[in-house]
């Protein structure tokens, strides 16, 4: 029993689930649902389907290249059972997944970076250029006014003085 | 061969049938349209012409038949005598012979009569003549009447015929009727043929087929045959005879041991040694049949002799059962084995063998030297071999364990498995851990890999990779951002404040609504000017003297007599003009605007009429001389 993965969206299939396609040419296709399903009758190519994972990998949006993603790998060549190999297999997976997830994160939040910057540039022009909406050119000019003569009159009292 | 055109032998109508096929023919296909007026020979030519098309079919038909119908000196003589035996060769050939001649006569009373038709001088005369001549046809053919339907009798049995190969490999089974024949034939090859209890039950020949050494065997079963002379035997028995003796074949006599077919053990013994002479030249094997009721063995001592004598005479006498299939393939092996060997002597006796044997060579390799070589067989299959014949199953089978077990038993295939630790056979194995088949992760070499990685990790978050960025902005960029996001908000509503302005109804001029005090102030002070204390600025709300003492600007002169309303509304000419210079070029464009207009006479600039549409000068006459790009 295996899980194997929609061609479209790369999702996983459980069994049960989703639909399987045999082509002529001894192809098989599998899909999770039928959404994917339908967008492959209509010859959709999942690499410019935005929201497959096949888009996102080819557009550079999540990690690709990883020594990671290089241990879940479909072998062809069966190994036989072996209570030790399995268990140690076993902790293996669960270490790389840890790994995995943290690097595909920080993946992402790298990516995400660069954005920040825009915002602060933007904010700032954006201020630049409206700011007569929230504040009118000489708001506190009449109280700077005011505790200007207060300061002048002050220095000429301490003058007389 | 002669056999597959016994089932392609065209149909044989019936006398009367026949006369109306061809004479309808006659009728349709030439052409029926004459009159008296026409022109002598063409009356001629045209009756001649119905003549000799009857004629023509008549022959053409009647030739056919001649041609289906097999030449039993041309075809095998086991089929001659067959159709002999059923069908009576003189009663045939004279048939035939019979249809010859009316052939022939109906060729020559065509001639005559087409022969008279040249002197015919009337339309009346020449049909005459062709009624003599169609009705003389057909009377002949009427005569034939009894010979058309003997044949198409004849045909129709033909047709039915076993297709026996005369010259193929062919097992025959004879003997007294109810023996067991028919039941023998069923069981060794798929044919289906009758068996009852009452005798000759079979009434004509059948033919079996099956195959043993990779070759096709023919098996023929015969109608019994009872013991009297050769003249007395009736067709039916008289069929058995005659594939007895042109058939090659090996002969299967079949002797009922139980005398349930009620004849005598002594009265079949002689039916074998009357038609001993027919079986000179061919393997004979005798079936004692129906040993499941009684053994030879159980026999009285003069039948046990017979049976003894037969055998010291060199016939191999095999006891056999239908029903029990007991020696029914120790018959059929024996019989085709030993007709085997008969039919390779007599080629071999004939010449065309050498032509054959000329051509083959056994090609032996030449011994090197003295070393003996012999076959090798591993001790392991000399082992099984013993095993095998000692007939006893060493291992305890999964059957066993399952008839032990009973409601128990569940089939554990693990138990088999090929695995380095044996007790880890019966460990649940997993598959699947968090959406990932663990297949996929399974390497040898996986803890190897793992100590990279984690190193490799270590070093990444040495080098600070996963350190969180902190969030170093100062103040100022904060309240820019506040600021920032205050503005959009602002301008978020302005948009939905102008969104719902009502575009349908009358566009007012924006002082015709009076604007609030509380409104004014109330936004200034969001825009941050200090609004307190306003109540003598130039908003606020006044009493009524105050309003009427406006100041007044410099008014411009009245231009014209009138000093109504429209001094204080300047005139629409001067109207957004700012001064004399405006004013002169003004007028100068609306000038220069209209004189294109006046030119064509035209009303105003809607004026779209025109006053010739279609000018003489320019659409009549003759192209002369000139340029074709307009007319």
């Amino acid at each position: 029993m295996r899980i194997e993965k929609c061609y479209f969206c790369s999702a996983p299939v459980y069994p049960g689930h989703g639909m399987m396609f045999v082509r002529n040419d001894c192809k098989v296709f599998r899909f999770c649902r039928s959404k994917c399903h339908k967008n492959f009758k209509k010859k959709r190519n999942p690499r410019k389907t935005r929201w497959t994972k096949a888009f996102r990998k080819s557009a550079g949006k999540e990690l690709t290249l990883d020594n990671s993603l290089e241990f879940e790998k479909r072998r062809n060549i069966p190994v036989k059972y072996n209570r030790e190999l399995w268990s140690k297999t076993m902790e293996a997976m669960k270490k790389v997944e840890a790994i995995k997830n943290k690097r595909q994160a920080r993946f992402i939040m790298n990516r995400l970076k660069s954005g920040k910057e825009l915002e602060k540039a933007a904010a700032i022009s954006e201020v630049k250029k409206n700011i007569h909406l929230i504040r009118a050119p000489h708001a506190g000019q009449a109280k700077q006014l005011e505790d200007k003569m207060v300061q002048k009159l002050a220095e000429d009292v301490e003058m007389d003085e | 061969m002669a056999l597959y055109n016994f089932k392609k032998i065209m149909v044989v109508p019936t006398a009367k049938d026949f006369i109306d096929i061809t004479l309808s023919k006659t009728q349709r296909k030439t052409p029926t349209v004459i009159h008296k007026h026409y022109q002598i020979h063409r009356i001629r030519h045209f009756y001649m012409r119905k003549v000799k098309f009857t004629q023509q079919n008549y022959h053409d038909r009647l030739s056919q038949i001649l041609t289906d119908f097999p030449k039993l000196d041309d075809v095998h003589p086991f089929y001659a005598d067959l159709m002999n035996v059923l069908y009576d060769k003189d009663h045939f050939k004279l048939a035939l012979g019979q249809i010859n001649i009316a052939k022939n006569l109906i060729d020559n009373v065509a001639k005559d009569y087409v022969r008279l038709m040249k002197y015919g001088d009337s339309l009346y005369r020449c049909k005459q003549l062709k009624r003599a001549a169609l009705g003389r046809m057909c009377t002949i053919l009427k005569r034939q009447k009894q010979s058309l339907e003997y044949l198409e009798q004849v045909r129709q049995h033909l047709s039915r015929l076993p297709t026996i190969d005369p010259n193929t490999r062919t097992l025959l089974l004879c003997g007294y009727p109810n023996v067991g024949k028919s039941s023998f034939i069923n069981k060794v090859t798929r044919a289906d043929v009758e068996v009852q209890p009452y005798a000759f039950t079979t009434k004509s020949l059948f033919v079996g087929h099956m195959d043993y050494k990779y070759l096709r065997w023919q098996v023929v079963d015969t109608p019994g045959i009872l013991d009297h002379p050769l003249e007395e035997r009736n067709t039916i028995e008289m069929q058995a005879i005659t594939a007895l003796a042109h058939l090659r074949a090996a002969v299967l006599y079949v002797m009922d041991v139980s005398e349930q077919c009620g004849h005598a053990l002594s009265q079949q013994l002689e039916l074998f040694n009357n038609i001993r002479p027919l079986f000179a030249n061919k393997p004979l094997i005798v079936m004692a049949n129906k040993c499941d009721v009684r053994k030879i063995s159980e026999l009285s001592e003069e039948n046990q002799k017979i049976f003894a004598d037969l055998i010291a005479e060199g016939i191999t006498v095999i006891e056999t059962s239908s029903l029990t299939d007991e020696g029914v393939m120790q018959v059929k092996a024996e019989a085709c084995d030993r007709l085997l060997a008969h039919r390779v002597d007599t080629k071999m006796k004939t010449k065309k063998v050498h032509d054959v044997l000329n051509r083959l060579h056994l090609a032996v390799p030449t011994k090197r030297d003295q070393k003996e070589r012999p076959p090798f067989i591993p001790e392991g299959a000399l082992l099984r071999r013993k095993a095998v014949e000692m007939d006893a199953p060493k291992r305890k089978l999964e059957r066993d364990l399952e008839v032990e077990l009973g409601d128990d038993y569940t089939l554990n295939l693990q138990k088999y498995w090929d695995l380095m630790n044996p007790e880890e056979k019966q460990d649940k194995i997993p598959e699947v851990w968090e959406g990932h088949n663990i297949a996929d992760y399974i390497d040898p070499e996986i803890m190897k890999r793992l100590e990279d990685l984690e190193r490799e990790e270590e070093l990444r978050e040495k080098a600070g990779e996963y350190d969180s960025e902190e969030e170093s902005e100062d103040e100022e960029m904060q309240e820019i951002r506040q600021l920032a996001s205050q503005i959009r908000e602002k301008r978020k509503l302005k948009i939905l404040t102008s969104k719902e302005k009502d575009t349908q109804g009358p566009r007012m001029p924006r002082t015709a609504k009076k604007v609030e005090r509380a409104t004014l102030e109330k936004e200034m002070a969001d825009l941050g000017l200090d609004m307190t204390d306003k109540d003598d600025s130039h908003y606020a709300l006044r009493s009524r003297s105050l309003v009427r003492k406006r100041k007044r600007e410099v008014s411009v002169p009245p231009m014209s007599r009138t000093r109504s309303q429209s001094t204080s509304r300047p005139p629409r000419d001067q109207s957004g003009v700012r001064d004399a210079k405006m004013l002169k070029k003004v007028k100068t464009m609306m000038k220069s605007s209209q004189k294109e207009m006046n030119r064509q006479g035209k009303k105003g600039e809607s004026d779209r009429h025109v006053f010739d549409v279609k000018p003489k000068h320019l659409l009549a006459g003759k192209r002369k001389s000139g340029s074709t790009s307009r007319r």
